[in-house]
């Protein structure tokens, strides 16, 4: 089965006339590589999959791939409202080449939770590519998983391989690593964000690191003591990106703090400007940008990360 | 599972600092016994209480939610606060839970903590009103300052409303305002919520005692929790004493099977707590009568269920039986 360990996790460049710059996703991507990424999943939230039409996000994944040439597995994120067009983007991503596939709980909608189930199965059925299914924040406007619906994945899916749990809930994980493994005792657990201490100790194996972007030495530090059961030594290092995670993700207007607008800006204070994010999203403002600036020049535990490309 | 533990190969231990109660371990909070016609139990409160202190329970505190706190009327709580006082008798401290649904009820009973000789205060932000931020400081000021003694907050943003919370900087404003805050029951089980917490706390404050659910510790440990206030220990002391000790030696492989025993039993205690928790004390030979309405009392199909459940567990036949 296959194991992400480090994933890292990029964001998707925009011009100022919204179309995707190419150019500068294929510096993204090969920063993650040149930085530690053990695989790449795209386009995660981060990535603003939202803003993506479905042709757009067809054409990101065969970039991508294209440009990464079967350095590290690729995961491609399909998430989408409805279960047939999640699906057929699924069947897409699996001919087109990618590693395994990662799937939101349906986007929009509050079925019940035997229609999220089933949303899941069908992604599941499809494709033959191991499946992760994806825990959103507990900010989300969406759907969560529960600890009950992830058993019935493991009973109903066999290509599933692990959640990745961006909810950051003790019990969530504490429930599905003690009861999937079971089940099913390879199943895996990866964090969703940059929290490997916490998932680590209950059994997590992996991250997808969304802070990578900014901080892929800080973020490869986390994980490797994590990985390696270090959690006291990981302890600083963890309180690091919490603190630099917390200010990125409390930048700009969104209710669901998703910090897309703090991390372009972020980037750009590294010198890898990457636009702005897509409309509805808004930009931070001058005095914003000036705010996150210095407060990222006030993080000395960044300074040995790398500037530019 | 083993029961061996061995010495940590992994990281150099550095002795943490756990303040100057040196609040740390499984802390018990245990359950409140009612008689048959549910009137409160005095004796077999004071007997639960000396069984956890005898079962190295490293501090008592009373009466959590698991005690039916708000079930209690103001008089029933203070002659439990006197009877556990009484009963631990200085061997470890006690912390009084003081949250009511009326501030004046709650600062009544800081002062009868205080004037029993409790050692510490546990207040809650105020229930069913969803305070803003600025009613929570208020009402954590008003409390504390009320009191001479020590004072832990109650962080339960799941159970008392969204967005009442201790958030980071409402934690910072309390420590900067109150000498005599020393730490927070931490319920909100999140690791972004609790590193926000911990880190700025911790570094305000050195000692400062974040203290988890024994139910889900494990994740947080690591990150500078102090440990857990628990009523697990009175089903299973063994399991919870030497889920810490694994932890302080930092076999990670030990504390995650413990964590995980730990959580089924809780699993089944969280349906209709505490009376599940009740329920399965009477399969360990510890009766401890039935639970107040509006929560219902264990039946006796649910006893049995339990008690086969703990069987599975192992916890039968490993912990002790009786008082």
């Amino acid at each position: 089965m296959f194991r992400p360990g480090l994933v890292h996790t990029p964001i998707t460049p925009f011009k100022a006339d919204q179309s995707i710059d190419y150019g500068t996703y294929a510096k993204i991507l090969e920063f993650h590589l040149k930085h530690g990424a053990e695989a790449l999943a795209l386009p995660m939230p981060e990535g603003e999959d939202l803003s993506l039409t479905d042709v757009e996000q067809r054409a990101l994944l065969k970039f991508a791939i294209a440009q990464v040439k079967g350095r590290v597995p690729i995961i491609a994120h399909v998430s989408d409202a409805g279960t047939a067009i999640t699906v057929e983007r699924a069947i897409f991503a699996e001919k087109a080449g990618a590693t395994a596939i990662a799937s939101h709980p349906p986007y929009f909608w509050h079925p019940r939770p035997a229609m999220v189930v089933e949303h899941l199965v069908q992604v599941g059925k499809a494709i033959t590519l191991p499946l992760f299914v994806v825990n959103p924040p507990v900010e989300t406007a969406g759907t969560s998983l529960t600890t009950e619906m992830v058993l019935q994945l493991i009973e109903k899916v066999p290509n599933l391989a692990g959640v990745v749990d961006a909810s950051l809930d003790f019990v969530f994980m504490e429930e599905i690593m003690c009861l999937g493994q079971q089940i099913r005792p390879d199943f895996q657990l990866l964090s969703g964000g940059d929290f490997s201490v916490p998932s680590g100790t209950l059994g997590g194996s992996g991250v997808f690191s969304t802070l990578s972007s900014i901080a892929p030495k800080l973020a490869r530090r986390v994980f490797e003591l994590s990985r390696q059961e270090k959690y006291l030594e990981a302890r600083e290092p963890q309180e690091q990106i919490a603190e630099l995670h917390h200010l990125i993700r409390n930048a700009g207007e969104s209710g669901l703090k998703d910090g897309l607008a703090g991390m372009k800006t972020a980037m750009a204070a590294f010198g890898r400007p990457c636009g702005n994010p897509r409309p509805p999203v808004r930009a931070l403002g001058e005095i914003e940008r000036g705010k996150i600036s210095e407060a990222l020049a006030g993080m000395a535990f960044l300074k040995d990360e790398p500037r530019g490309w | 599972m083993s029961a061996v533990l061995k010495p940590s190969t992994a990281s150099p231990v550095t002795p943490r600092n756990y303040g100057k109660f040196n609040l740390h371990g499984v802390m018990q909070a245990p359950v409140t016994p009612l008689k048959e016609d549910f009137s409160f139990d005095g004796d077999g409160f004071a007997k639960m209480v000396d069984f956890h202190v005898r079962h190295k329970a490293p501090a008592i505190a009373w009466p959590h939610h698991k005690a039916e706190s708000l079930n209690l009327t103001i008089a029933e709580r203070k002659l439990g606060a006197e009877i556990a006082v009484k009963t631990v008798n200085k061997r470890v401290p006690v912390s009084i839970f003081v949250g009511t649904l009326s501030e004046e009820d709650s600062l009544d009973l800081a002062r009868h903590a205080q004037k029993i000789g409790a050692d510490m205060i546990l207040t809650i932000s105020p229930y069913c009103r969803r305070p803003s931020q600025e009613e929570m400081f208020d009402s954590i000021v008003r409390i504390a300052t009320h009191t001479d003694l020590p004072m832990l907050t109650y962080n339960s943003p799941w159970r008392n409303g969204e967005g009442v919370e201790f958030t980071a900087d409402l934690t910072a404003r309390l420590i900067e305002r109150l000498p005599n805050y020393i730490g927070m029951k931490d319920a909100s089980f999140h690791s972004e919520k609790f590193l926000e917490i911990s880190r700025v706390a911790l570094k305000m404050r050195p000692g400062f005692a974040i203290i988890q659910g024994v139910e889900h510790l494990l994740a947080a440990y690591p990150l500078g929790a102090c440990g857990s206030f628990s009523s697990s220990g009175a089903i299973a002391p063994n399991l919870c004493n030497r889920f810490f000790a694994s932890m302080e030696a930092g076999d990670w492989k030990t504390a995650r099977e413990c964590q995980f025993i730990i959580l089924q039993m809780y699993r089944m205690f969280k349906e209709q707590y505490p009376s599940s928790l009740k329920g399965a004390m009477i399969n360990m030979g510890r009766p401890v009568g039935p639970t107040r309405p509006p929560l219902p009392t264990a039946t006796k199909e649910r006893v049995e269920f339990l008690r086969a459940q703990l069987d599975k567990l192992g916890v039968l036949e490993t912990e002790p039986h009786g008082w």
